[in-house]
Formats: C-alpha cells, structure tokens, sequence
C-alpha cells in the first residue's frame, strides 16, 4: 500500500540522525539528536578529512593485499603461493565458475567500485559537480551496505586453513590475508564517517 | 518548527527524500514515493514477536558456535571445522591481528547485538529503566554493520565447494543451525526498525525535554 505523502518542502534544514531516524533541525557546527541525544556529526570539514584520511589508508593496504600472497599451500616440503587473482584463476581453470566470480566480484570489484564511489562524492562535494541529489544518496547507500562482503576471501582463506592442517599438506593465510582484512575495515570506516549532510552543499 | 511537529516526517533511509507520516492500517507499510523502499509499517505486536525470534536466533547461535560446522575426510584422515578450532589454529599460525579481528566481526559483534535487542526488547515489554534501553538502542544501531556472521556462512559455502574434488565432506550440526540463525536474522532486520523501536520507547517511558 502506498501511503505516504511526499511533502514538497525542501528538506534543506532538516536532517536525518544514523542512529535513531528521527529528523533533526539541521544547524551549522555540532548537532546532537532531539530524541537519543547522541552527536549527529562533527564539522562537516572534519568529516570529509576524516573520510579521505580513512580512505587513502585503505588504498594503501590495497597494493599489499593484492601483491602479497593472501594463501600458501605447503605440500610435502614444496610451498605455493596464490594472490587472490591466482586464487581466482585456479578457481576459473578448474571450471567452477560461480565461485570463480563471486570472488572476483565480492574481493577485487567491490572494493575498486568503493574507493571510486567515496572518491565521487568526496570530489562532487568539493567541487559542485551538477549530478541529481537523490542519485548521490542511493550511490551512498550502496557503498555502505556492499562494503563488508569482500571479507568472503578472507573468511574462505582462513576456514580452509583450518580444515587442511594436516602434517603432509597445509595451507597457511599469507600476509595478504591480514592486508586485505585491515582493507577492508578501513574503507568501512571510511564510508561510515562519511557525513551526508555534504551531499546537499 | 516545533518539536511535535519533527516527529510527523520521515526520511527514507535509501534516497533521503522527505515524506510526512501517515496513519497507516492495520498490518501495512508505508513506501518511499521515489524509490520504493519500505519506510515505516504498522505492525501491532512488534516488541513481542521480535523478542520471540531473538530467543531462538540466539539459541540457534550458541548452536553454531560450539558444535562442528562440518567435518572433512581425505583417505581416511578426519578434519573438524568448529569456531573453536578457527581460532585455535589462527593464533598458532601467529595471525593475532586477524584472530582479533574475526573474533569480534563473527562472534563478539553478532553475540553483542542479538544480547542487546533481547534485553532491551524485555525491559521495553516490562516498562522498565529507560536509561538503559536508551543506550542499549544507541549500542545496536551503531554495532549493527559490523556483524558479519551472514557473509561468514557464505564463505563456508565457497569453501566447500573448492573442497568438493579432493575430499569428502559431512555436515554436521552447527550448519543446520547457521542455516536458522540466518534466516531469523534476514526476519529479525527486516521487522525490526529502529524508527518504530524509539516511537515505542517514547511513547513508554515519555519524551524527556532535553532539547537545548
């Protein structure tokens, strides 16, 4: 049943609190929520620092997490390493597919589509960029909610390290694994302390 | 604008468009006018059935956590998967950043959260100390993106399947009970919304004027 009305007022001065939902009065500095009294955000020029700080960590982490081995395989003495591209071409010769590309795409597209998203908006905050508002709000939603599934590579890594850990034949995480992990958290962080108040400058 | 008056709109979590609340019927939902998100719904026992589900979510975790997940067998040697020996093996192999990390993103955090909406779900149905129902509200919402135990099953969904060609593998308890933990989860996020969860708090305990 559609049964909201949309209103046509602008909601320029009004803001919607992360935590609790409730629509806030939007005034310039320090808002605090009228109903769970937490901080709504800081300075908006705190916030964008704060996301291009976290970002540009992750970027960072996301050359070693690339180059850097995230599995090696010990078999009878002989040691193996795979990157995640290697792991992703094993899997494709090996000709499971669907697994193939749901690691292709949860470990190597979603974190590139992330950075280029939080980069987007960072720019078309501070330059005016002409681009539909709402359009930037979906594009926000996306990057927060898809951002925690390239963990599925680490997760993978590990659980199989636990189940092949036998004297004749091991696998080990690599330090990849670890770049990857801490890559991920850094661009959810980044996309968490991104203030969507910048959205409407 | 007046406080009174705040409480009558609404923004859409997906594309912040603003909408003005309406009274709805019975067990229906509100859309968002331009992308069709559900905003807010009408669902007269919510704090009761939420509360239900949580129960079980939780005894369905505890399941998870401490039987075994599945068990492998190449030429006759056993291999167990449970979340012990995860972590066991992870800090023998000296990996204590990512221990540390997996077991607050697939334990601590998903534990965390499924603890605080039952207890803040049974002192909202028994109208007590809104103090701490308050924080307990502002702790889930924040700790809520950072539970990861439904990619974690994906992830033993990938793992089998690279196993596939060299072993054999059973499954064992605690998958059944990861299957369940899921899909109350999936039931549990999409019934509980944390616009209707502080209306119902409002409306129990009463609107403090804090408002500087």
């Amino acid at each position: 049943m559609k049964a909201s009305t949309e209103l046509k007022m602008s909601n320029h001065e009004l803001i919607r609190c992360p935590i609790c939902e409730a629509v806030n009065l939007d005034k310039i500095g320090e808002i605090k929520c009228r109903r769970c009294g937490e901080l709504i955000y800081k300075h908006k020029d705190v916030s964008f620092n704060r996301t291009l700080a976290f970002l540009m960590t992750a970027i960072i982490l996301y050359f070693p997490a690339n180059f850097y081995p995230i599995l090696i395989t010990k078999k009878l003495g002989v040691t193996q390493e795979n990157t995640i591209l290697g792991g992703i071409m094993v899997l494709w010769e090996a000709g499971s597919y669907p697994v193939a590309i749901i690691i292709l795409l949860a470990s190597v597209f979603v974190p590139i589509l992330k950075f280029i998203f939080i980069i987007y908006l960072l720019i078309s905050t501070e330059y005016n960029v002409k681009s539909s508002k709402i359009d930037k709000y979906k594009l926000f939603y996306i990057t927060e909610s898809v951002g925690s599934w390239s963990m599925v590579d680490v997760f993978v890594v590990t659980i199989l390290s636990v189940l092949i850990h036998f004297s004749a034949i091991q696998i080990v995480p690599g330090a990849g694994a670890t770049a990857f992990a801490l890559m991920v958290f850094f661009t959810m962080l980044s996309a968490l302390s991104f203030d969507t108040r910048l959205i409407k400058r | 604008m007046k406080k009174h008056k705040l409480d009558n709109l609404i923004i859409c979590k997906r594309c912040h468009t603003l909408h003005k609340k309406i009274k709805l019927h019975r067990n229906t939902k509100a859309l968002c006018k331009h992308c069709g998100s559900v905003i807010y719904r009408n669902h007269h026992n919510i704090i009761e059935t939420t509360l239900a589900l949580s129960i079980s979510a939780i005894i369905a975790l505890m399941v998870a956590f401490s039987f075994t997940i599945m068990t492998i067998n190449i030429n006759g040697i056993y291999q167990e998967l449970n979340l012990t020996a995860l972590f066991v093996v992870i800090f023998e192999q000296h990996f204590y950043l990512m221990g540390i990390m997996l077991g607050f993103l697939i334990f601590l955090f998903p534990l965390a959260i499924l603890v605080s909406i039952i207890l803040l779900l049974t002192l909202m149905h028994f109208r007590r100390s809104g103090y701490l129902v308050k924080r307990l509200l502002i702790l889930t919402a924040k700790l809520l993106p950072w539970s990861m135990i439904d990619i974690f099953f994906i992830s033993i969904l990938v793992s089998m399947v690279k196993l596939f060609d060299y072993a054999q593998i059973e499954i064992g308890v605690a998958f059944v009970a990861f299957i369940l933990l899921l899909v109350l989860d999936i039931i549990i996020n999409k019934q509980m919304r944390f616009n209707e969860l502080w209306r119902y708090y409002e409306s129990i305990y009463g609107v403090k004027n804090e408002q500087s």
